[in-house]
């Protein structure tokens, strides 16, 4: 049986008919068409299909789509509205923190939720925001990087307003 | 040192915005209209005949549009042999070995299509250890193979026994190492689409389009201009996405043959860790000579390496493995033998290193007890023994730059050894390991010839299309050939386009292995570079009147030597030259083969790792306080990128040390194939890493620049077998170094 959803993603408004078993990873993939969102382990242990869910980073492989019905989504694709990076986004690019790109969506969105709520976080607790997020290239230390860098310039951002 | 303004410099990845907005797409992401669904029905017997197949109640389920066995699959593949076939003809070698294939038009009605096919097996005897496997009587696994040896390698020189009469202290130990996952982010995964029942275009996650096209043509008996193999954005290889040495890059074709409608298939993530070729197990016994001083006398390495049900790479990597340790010290007195052997076990591969890593660990380690044994310090031992610039190794090799002495004093000096050896602290201990890896490689069974490809044309807006051989699957080669491009050409960077990944419109070549991409594929940009600049510089100079000598090129310019501020943009030379009458385009191309002077390889990386960890005697944990890595990689083209190269072989060489391992049980059945279980290291588990570069300088590499890739993973868990001794006094000489297994060697002291 299909389930008739309204999922906002990005601060659009979605109507989605789901049967009750799809994840909310597949309707974005498949139905949505956001291929940014990314499967690599499909049962919540590596963090690549983080989108924040009212804010909240969730692994979308493990949340079933008529579980958003009437909730916002916020998918890599929202984080760079008309071509504008963000400060994340472009502190990954400068620190050399994405190499095969497979987990930077996920990881992007993941140290979005967290700088939201640390805004001058420690390594100790950088590391620990990430550690759900699984990455075979970097060795995680250039995305510390950049999210640490990221934290200072998203703070600054918030002084100079 | 001449001023570069990109070459040397830290630039941030040119495919960085596709892959930080999600944009980039990866051959998981297409789809195409009308396509179907794949997958494959694996066995659940290690070993076992075939008696029958029935697929009727599959063929009758609505919405199965093919289903094949291994009488549809008449081709044969392999590596070393081809003793492969797509789906298993008359038995099946290890548990999921593939049997037969349905495509559907979604994956549930193809899973449950799987489910309806009988297959009638006769369990044949198995055999899970290459000992037991190369041991009288043992089942045979291959009708060619009635000893289960899939291939021997042999390097030799002088004589070890020699070696070991002059030596004063002779040892012998046994080391085994484990197998290990590739964990590609993007797991193998292939989208076939036929063009009139003779074209075909494989959409395939590979590091090697254009090999894999080659066995592809072979396999289905066309001409090799008839396949096209595509990999779009790469999600990761490590070694694995090599050639065509899996299922599903037959079936795929075959079903989409079929079913006249493209046909997606791939692994799931627990197929992945298995059925991707993993780092094969090891048993390595190392003999070693030493006299008084340290100067190692000879070495006599014998390994014997798991190849699983199918020779795949496995005897090549352990030949490879031979070549290298002989190019490591200055010994001349080398033996190494290696013994590459069946087993009813998923086939193995190349990970990073293709082994190296593994070989080195018991090479290493060893070094580290005989430095223990004789009171000598491990990194003078190193330094004592190590191949120098110019030396001519014990395998023939001719080293032409050698920065393996800079890089143990660096590593040594940047951990602070000599303060903290004098100052030990309880429970903390300090290791060193060293390595020398190859850059590109011609290997015994493959044609001797190592090349890349790169193609430049110059757009009329001033821009450049530059097509190369090899693929870029992360580490970022797009970035560092549009580096060499763009220095070259004195264009812009951002006037760079970089295309890869596509038989049908990039040059011939070997791809991504081998830590080639950089300076093989970094020297064919170079070379074709240099003879666009000249085309360039001579349709200035007829633009301007002038002699193509009096011209450079710079910033997107050609300007006169002499008065810089004179000149045109690159886009009015391009535009002047074609746009007239006997016209012509700046297009260059070159064919690079790595020279290779009788060498496996045209040059060689080398480097050493430092280690600081602290073993909890309570647990037996092993907590790694510090890394610092040493690469000698003759030029950092791009010392950012180089670094994260670095970062991520240290890592990887950590979970080798530390974790990883592919566990299986009593049938070969993997018993860990998931995230959680199989435990590679996490962003709490890593450490501090100090990289630092080392630049030899290669006199044939493009500006000087040697691979780094490979090496950055080599040397590791030497270091940490090292320190876990220096610390509790404890050599373990199986990998991985496992808090149980330290924990039960230290109640057992």
């Amino acid at each position: 049986m299909k389930h008739r959803l309204t999922i906002t993603v990005n601060g659009e408004s979605h109507e989605i008919f789901a049967e009750s078993r799809r994840t909310l990873l597949e309707v974005l993939r498949e139905d949505l068409h956001l291929l940014g969102t990314r499967e690599i382990c499909g049962e919540g242990e590596c963090g690549a299909c983080t989108v924040l869910l009212d804010g909240v980073p969730v692994n979308s492989c493990l949340v079933l789509a008529v579980d958003v019905n009437g909730r916002q989504v916020e998918t890599i694709e929202g984080l760079a509205p008309e071509g504008r990076l963000h400060p994340i986004q472009q502190e990954f690019i400068a620190k050399g923190a994405i190499q095969c790109g497979y987990c930077t969506s996920g990881m992007i969105m993941t140290a979005k939720a967290f700088l939201a709520s640390h805004p001058s976080p420690d390594e100790e607790q950088i590391r620990g925001a990430i550690e759900g997020n699984f990455c075979r290239c970097t060795g995680y230390a250039r995305i510390v990087e950049a999210i640490r860098s990221s934290a200072q310039r998203l703070s600054g951002a918030q002084e100079d307003a | 040192m001449p001023d570069f303004r990109y070459v040397g410099r830290s630039v941030p990845k040119v495919d960085g915005r596709l892959k930080a907005t999600g944009s980039a797409r990866y051959t998981s992401d297409l789809s195409f209209p009308t396509m179907l669904w794949a997958d494959l029905l694996r066995s659940p017997h290690p070993h076992a005949r075939i008696l029958n197949i029935d697929t009727s109640r599959a063929q009758k389920l609505p919405g199965v549009k093919a289903v094949i066995t291994g009488q549809d699959t008449p081709m044969s593949f392999g590596v070393s042999k081809q003793d492969q076939t797509p789906l298993a003809r008359h038995k099946v070698r290890h548990v999921g070995d593939a049997v037969a294939a349905v495509a559907a038009v979604d994956m549930d009605t193809v899973r449950e299509a799987l489910s309806r096919i009988k297959v009638d097996y006769q369990e044949l005897p198995a055999v899970f250890e290459p000992r037991r496997a190369l041991a009288p009587g043992a089942p045979q696994i291959h009708q060619d193979a009635p000893d289960n040896v899939a291939g021997r390698c042999r390097y030799q020189n002088g004589s070890v026994e020699q070696a070991f009469a002059e030596a004063d202290y002779v040892c012998q130990h046994t080391f085994h190492t484990q197998r290990m996952a590739h964990l590609c982010p993007e797991p193998h995964n292939c989208l076939a689409v036929w063009e009139d029942q003779d074209r075909l275009t494989l959409y395939l996650s590979s590091q090697m389009p254009s090999l894999a096209s080659n066995m592809l043509a072979q396999a289905f008996g066309l001409p090799s201009s008839k396949v096209r193999v595509v990999t779009n954005h790469v999600g990761g290889g490590f070694g694995s996405k090599t050639l065509s040495r899996f299922p599903m890059d037959y079936v795929a074709p075959i079903l989409a043959k079929r079913t006249g409608r493209p046909v997606k298939m791939g692994h799931s993530r627990a197929e992945e860790f298995i059925y991707s070729s993993f780092q094969p197990a090891y048993e390595i016994n190392v003999k070693t000579g030493v006299k008084r001083d340290g100067t190692i006398t000879g070495r006599h390495f014998q390994v014997i390496s798991d190849c699983g049900g199918y020779a795949s790479y496995v005897p090549a990597v352990t030949s490879v493995d031979g070549a290298l340790q002989g190019v490591l010290y200055r010994y001349q007195n080398y033996l190494y033998e290696g013994t590459a052997v069946y087993t009813n076990l998923p086939y193995g591969g190349a990970l990073r290193s293709v082994g190296s890593t593994q070989i080195h660990f018991a090479g290493e380690a060893q070094l580290n007890m005989i430095a223990a044994e004789l009171g000598l310090d491990p990194v003078e031992l190193r330094i004592h023994n190590a191949t120098r610039t110019g030396d001519k190794t014990a395998v023939g090799a001719v080293v032409h730059s050698c920065g393996l002495a800079e890089c143990l004093e660096k590593v040594a000096h940047e951990i602070g050894w000599k303060e903290k050896k004098a100052d030990p602290r309880p429970n903390r201990g300090l290791g060193v390991g060293c390595g020398v890896h190859f850059t590109g490689i011609r290997y015994p069974g493959s044609p001797d010839a190592d090349f890349a490809g790169a193609a430049i044309r110059f757009n009329d807006d001033g821009s450049v299309n530059l097509a190369t051989s090899c693929v870029d699957i992360g580490p970022g080669t797009s970035t560092v050939l549009s580096q060499i491009a763009a220095e070259v050409l004195g264009v812009d960077l951002e006037c760079i386009h970089v295309v890869y990944g596509d038989t049908e419109n990039c040059p011939m070549g070997f791809g991504t292995r081998a830590s080639r991409n950089t300076a093989i594929g970094g020297k064919a940009v170079m070379n074709a570079a240099l003879e666009a600049k000249e085309h360039l510089l001579k349709a200035a100079a007829q633009k301007m009147n002038t002699d193509p000598r009096e011209l450079e090129a710079g910033w997107g310019r050609v300007y006169l030597r002499s008065r810089p501020e004179e000149g045109h943009d690159i886009a009015e030379i391009v535009r002047f030259h074609r746009y007239r009458s006997n016209g012509q385009a700046i297009m260059t191309s070159c064919h690079w083969d790595a020279p290779s002077h009788g060498n496996t390889s045209f040059a060689f990386s080398f480097g050493a790792k430092a280690v600081e960890l602290e073993v909890d005697p309570g647990t037996g944990r092993v907590k790694v306080l510090e890394v610092v890595a040493a690469n000698d990689l003759g030029k950092a083209i791009n010392p950012l990128g180089a670094v994260g190269q670095i970062e991520g072989g240290v890592y990887m060489g950590l979970g080798a040390a530390l974790g990883e391992a592919i566990l299986l049980d009593e049938q070969g059945r993997m018993q860990n194939a998931n995230f959680l279980d199989y435990r590679a290291p996490t962003a709490l588990d890593v450490p501090p890493i100090k990289s630092i570069l080392v630049e030899s300088n290669d006199p044939v590499g493009p500006f000087g620049a040697k691979g780094v890739g490979e090496m950055a993973m080599i040397g590791t868990p030497d270091a940490v077998a090292g320190a876990v001794f220096d610390a509790c006094g404890q050599w373990i000489t199986d990998l991985p170094i496992t808090a149980e297994k330290l924990l039960s060697a230290l109640r057992d002291r």
